[in-house]
């Protein structure tokens, strides 16, 4: 079997594509609201783990027993990674599911959306 | 401003046929990659000023390229554990779906199991078998050693050889 021409584009794609790409320089960059509203997103969205991380820590220093699905390493792990980065980092780096993530914050009612939303730039 | 241009121009000329199919096999999607590729140039020509020159050009439009791709992949994977659906689940429906398909079943069932790897191991899969770039390539692009990378090429291989009989890999 061969490996390429497998997937194609439609007629004069890259034609198009290249005209459009080299626009870029001309169109004026603004910031999207999203991405203006992207820092104060991902600052509110660390206050809201924090919050929510330590009320949970609280109420577990409560508990006689852990359970089972929420260790103290667990937590701990958690408390380290107060800002959306650092969650979307724990995903792809550790054992961590997403799924455990969302669980634990979805438990708390956090609004989840805000972790969603929050952009991360790359500097090059 | 008029030689950045210039530069982005040739920028342009030369990458974006190239890593529009390194997007395309990245994110199973036409669509998508279109979005993305756009994005990739706009990034491309927001950080084309503080480009010194330590990198080759070639490396560093790569690397912005892979890590805009890597982080795309990435909160499309967030979001849809936020929805509770399964993201696995949504690749292999647009590459059932993909309108600009014409391989073999083989072919599609190595798109469906190219879908489901890891982000890392599809990329530097992708890299290697249909790119074709070779590991020195991959490394300076991505920053990982050298025996990472033929570690995760090994795994991601031996992942698809087990959905595909048919695929015969041969690096």
């Amino acid at each position: 079997m061969t490996k390429k021409n497998d997937i194609f584009v439609p007629e004069g794609y890259f034609q198009n594509l290249e005209q459009k790409l080299s626009r870029i320089p001309q169109q004026e960059v603004r910031p999207t609201t999203l991405q203006k509203v992207s820092p104060w997103i991902a600052y509110a969205a660390s206050l809201v783990i924090l919050a929510t991380v330590g009320g949970f820590l609280f109420r577990k220093a409560a508990e006689p027993v852990l359970q089972e699905e929420y260790s103290w390493d667990y937590l701990s792990y958690l408390s380290r990674s107060l800002d959306p980065d650092g969650m979307l980092e724990q995903v792809e780096t550790t054992d961590l599911t997403s799924e455990d993530i969302v669980n634990f914050l979805l438990a708390d009612n956090v609004s989840v959306e805000l972790l969603a939303e929050a952009n991360y730039e790359e500097n090059y | 401003m008029k030689e950045l241009e210039q530069v982005f121009n040739g920028i342009v000329k030369e990458y974006s046929e190239r890593l529009y199919w390194h997007v395309r096999r990245m994110v199973a999607s036409h669509e998508d990659a279109d979005d993305l590729l756009q994005e990739i140039f706009l990034k491309i020509w927001t950080a084309l000023p503080s480009f010194r020159g330590e990198a080759q050009l070639y490396t560093w439009v790569w690397r912005i390229a892979t890590n805009e791709t890597l982080n795309h992949l990435r909160k499309e994977r967030v979001r849809a554990a936020l929805r509770m659906q399964s993201i696995d689940a949504e690749m292999e429906r647009r590459v059932e779906g993909d309108p600009y398909f014409n391989g073999t079943e083989a072919q599609r069932e190595l798109m469906k199991g190219l879908a489901k790897l890891p982000e890392k191991q599809r990329q530097v899969f992708v890299m290697r078998w249909w790119d074709e770039l070779s590991y020195e390539e991959i490394s300076a692009i991505t920053g990982t050693s050298v025996g990472a990378l033929k570690a995760s090429y090994h795994i991601a291989q031996e992942k698809l050889k087990l959905n595909l009989s048919t695929l015969e890999v041969s690096k």
